[in-house]
C-alpha cells in the first residue's frame, strides 16, 4: 500500500492549528504560575512543625501524584458543574492543570529546600539577617536554582499533557486536531503537524525559562555556572 | 484509518474472498429459506438499538425489529453479533444474510452493498433543558451546544459560521451526556434517542429535541444482487409500517415516534 500525504489540504486549515496552539500555550502559562505558587507552598507547609498542615500538604501531594489527570480534570470539570457552579472549560482546565502541577512542583521544591546545607542557614543567622532575608535569599531561591532544570522540565510536560484537557471541550492543540483529522480523513498529516507544533512550543517555552534563569539567577547571569 | 479505506479495503478483501468461491449458490433466499435459519448482524453494544437485558439476552429496537422478521417468515433466528465497522463485512463475507444495526443509507455504502426501504430514521436535533426558552436558531446566541467530536451534528453546526453559535466539543457520546447531565452544557446537538436520554440520566434535568438538524434513513443492508430477498424485505418493511407495528418498537425503545408518515 503506497502512503499518500497531502499535506497542503491539511495546511489550509492553519487558523485553527494557531488558534489552537495559543490556546495550549496560554493553558500552559496561567497552570505554570499558579502551579508554581501552589507546590512552593505546599513545599513549605510540608516543611513545617504543624502536624495539621504538613499532613494536610502531605496529604494532597500524594493524592495528586498518584492519580491520573483526566480523573481530576473529570472530577474537577463535572464536580464543579454538579455542585451548581458552572466556569467555562478553559477555567477548570487551568485549575485542574494548576492543581496537578502544584503537587509535582512540591515535591520538586521539597528536594531543593533539603539540599540547602544546614550551615548557609546558620550563617546567615550569624550574620543577623531577619527571618524573612534568611527565606528569600538564604532559602528560597537558591533551592529554586538548584532545581530549576527539574521545575522547568515539569513545566514543558505540564504544557504536553493540556492535549487532555480536548476531553472537557477546551479547544486546544489536540482538540483541533481531532476536528480537523475528523473532517479532512486526513489523520496522518494531521497529527504530524500536530506533533511539529507541540515541538515547536516546547522549545518556546525552554527558551522562555531559560531568560527567566538569567533574571532570576544573578550569579548565572556573571558567572555562567551552575550553583 | 478512516472509514472509507476500511471500508473499501474490506471490499477488497471480500471480493477476493468472493472470486475464490463463486457462485456458491443461486439466490440466498433460497438459501435461508431451505436452511429454515436468517442470520443477522447486530451490534448488540449499541443501546437502545442493540444491547444485553440483565439476564444477558438480546433486546432493544434492532433486536425486536429482527426477531419480528423472522417470526413472520417462520424462520429461526441467529444474531451474528458485530461491531459498527464489522456490519457490512459480515454481510459481503456470508457471515450474515442480512444487516439490521442502525445502518444509515449513505452513497458510500450504497457502492458496496444493496439497501431496502427504511424501516427506521434516525433523527437529529439540537435539544435543549425543557425549561429553556429556545425555539430557534437565534435564541441559541451565547449558549454552549455539546456535541460528539466529529459527528456529523459538529460538521452540521460549525458548517453554520455566519450563525455565530458557541460549540463544546466532547470527545464522544458518554462524555457529551455527562456534560449534559451534570449542567455543565443547556443544549446539545445530538440523535433524538440520546437527548431523551439525558432526562432518564438526571430527572432533573429533562432535555426536549427543539430544533430539527437532518434525518438519517436507517434501512436493512443486504449484499448486492439479490433481487427477490429484496423485494420480500421490502414488502414486509411496507407492512410493518403500515401496521404500526416498526413505530410501536421504535417508541418503546427509543421515547419517539417515526415521522408521520411512517406510522400507521
Amino acid at each position: 500500500m503506497s502512503l499518500q500525504l497531502d499535506f497542503p489540504a491539511v495546511l489550509e486549515r492553519w487558523p485553527s492549528f494557531l488558534a489552537g496552539a495559543v490556546l495550549t500555550l496560554e493553558l500552559a502559562a496561567f497552570a505554570t504560575v499558579l502551579g508554581a505558587l501552589l507546590g512552593t507552598l505546599a513545599a513549605v507547609g510540608r516543611g513545617t512543625h504543624n502536624a495539621l498542615i504538613a499532613g494536610a500538604c502531605k496529604a494532597y501531594v500524594e493524592t495528586i501524584r498518584n492519580t491520573p489527570l483526566l480523573v481530576q480534570i473529570f472530577l474537577v470539570y463535572f464536580g464543579l458543574a454538579s455542585l451548581g457552579l458552572k466556569f467555562s472549560a478553559f477555567t477548570v482546565a487551568v485549575a485542574a492543570l494548576t492543581i496537578n502541577v502544584g503537587a509535582y512542583t512540591a515535591e520538586i521544591m521539597r528536594a531543593g529546600f533539603e539540599a540547602i546545607p544546614r550551615g548557609q542557614i546558620e550563617a546567615a543567622e550569624g550574620l543577623a539577617l531577619s527571618r524573612l532575608q534568611i527565606y528569600w535569599h538564604i532559602i528560597l531561591l537558591p533551592a529554586i536554582e538548584k532545581v530549576y532544570p527539574a521545575l522547568t522540565s515539569q513545566f514543558v510536560l505540564l504544557m504536553l499533557a493540556s492535549s487532555v484537557c480536548s476531553q472537557i471541550s477546551a479547544e486546544e492543540l489536540t482538540a483541533v486536531a481531532n476536528y480537523i483529522q475528523s473532517d479532512t480523513y486526513r489523520a496522518f498529516e494531521t497529527y504530524i503537524i500536530v506533533a511539529v507544533l507541540y515541538v515547536i512550543l516546547s522549545l518556546v517555552m525552554r527558551a522562555g525559562f531559560w531568560g527567566l534563569g538569567l533574571v532570576l539567577f544573578p550569579r548565572r547571569r556573571r558567572l555562567g555556572t551552575p550553583l | 484509518m478512516t472509514k472509507k479505506t476500511l471500508l473499501g479495503a474490506a471490499a477488497a478483501l471480500c471480493g477476493l474472498i468472493m472470486m475464490a468461491a463463486t457462485p456458491a449458490s443461486a439466490d440466498l433466499l433460497d438459501d435461508i429459506m431451505k436452511a429454515k435459519k436468517i442470520r443477522i448482524s447486530t451490534d448488540l453494544a449499541i443501546p437502545p438499538s442493540g444491547m444485553m437485558d440483565s439476564s444477558m439476552k438480546p433486546t432493544g429496537s434492532d433486536v425486536e425489529v429482527a426477531q419480528l422478521l423472522a417470526k413472520d417468515w417462520g424462520l429461526e433466528l441467529e444474531f451474528i453479533q458485530t461491531t459498527g465497522a464489522t456490519r457490512i463485512p459480515n454481510v459481503l463475507t456470508g457471515k450474515a444474510d442480512i444487516i439490521i444495526s442502525t445502518l444509515s443509507v449513505t452513497p458510500d455504502r450504497a457502492k458496496v452493498i444493496d439497501f431496502t426501504k427504511r424501516y427506521a430514521t434516525l433523527q437529529s436535533d439540537v435539544g435543549c433543558l425543557k425549561s429553556s426558552t429556545v425555539k430557534d436558531w437565534p435564541d441559541l446566541k451565547d449558549k454552549s451546544i455539546g456535541v460528539s467530536r466529529g459527528t456529523t451534528q459538529d460538521t452540521t453546526l460549525s458548517n453554520m459560521k455566519d450563525k455565530d453559535l458557541k460549540i463544546a466539543r466532547y470527545d464522544d457520546d458518554a462524555t457529551m451526556v455527562t456534560a449534559a447531565v451534570s449542567g455543565q452544557v443547556d443544549c446539545v446537538a445530538s440523535s433524538a434517542t440520546i437527548i431523551n436520554q439525558i432526562g432518564v440520566k438526571n430527572p432533573s434535568r429533562v432535555f426536549e429535541s427543539r430544533i430539527p438538524l437532518a434525518t438519517f434513513d436507517l434501512a436493512i443492508g443486504l449484499k448486492k444482487e439479490e433481487p427477490r430477498l429484496m423485494d420480500k424485505l421490502n414488502a414486509w418493511i411496507n407492512e410493518n409500517v403500515k401496521n404500526g407495528k416498526l413505530n410501536a418498537i421504535y417508541k418503546k425503545f427509543h421515547g419517539v415516534e417515526l415521522p408521520p408518515e411512517m406510522r400507521s
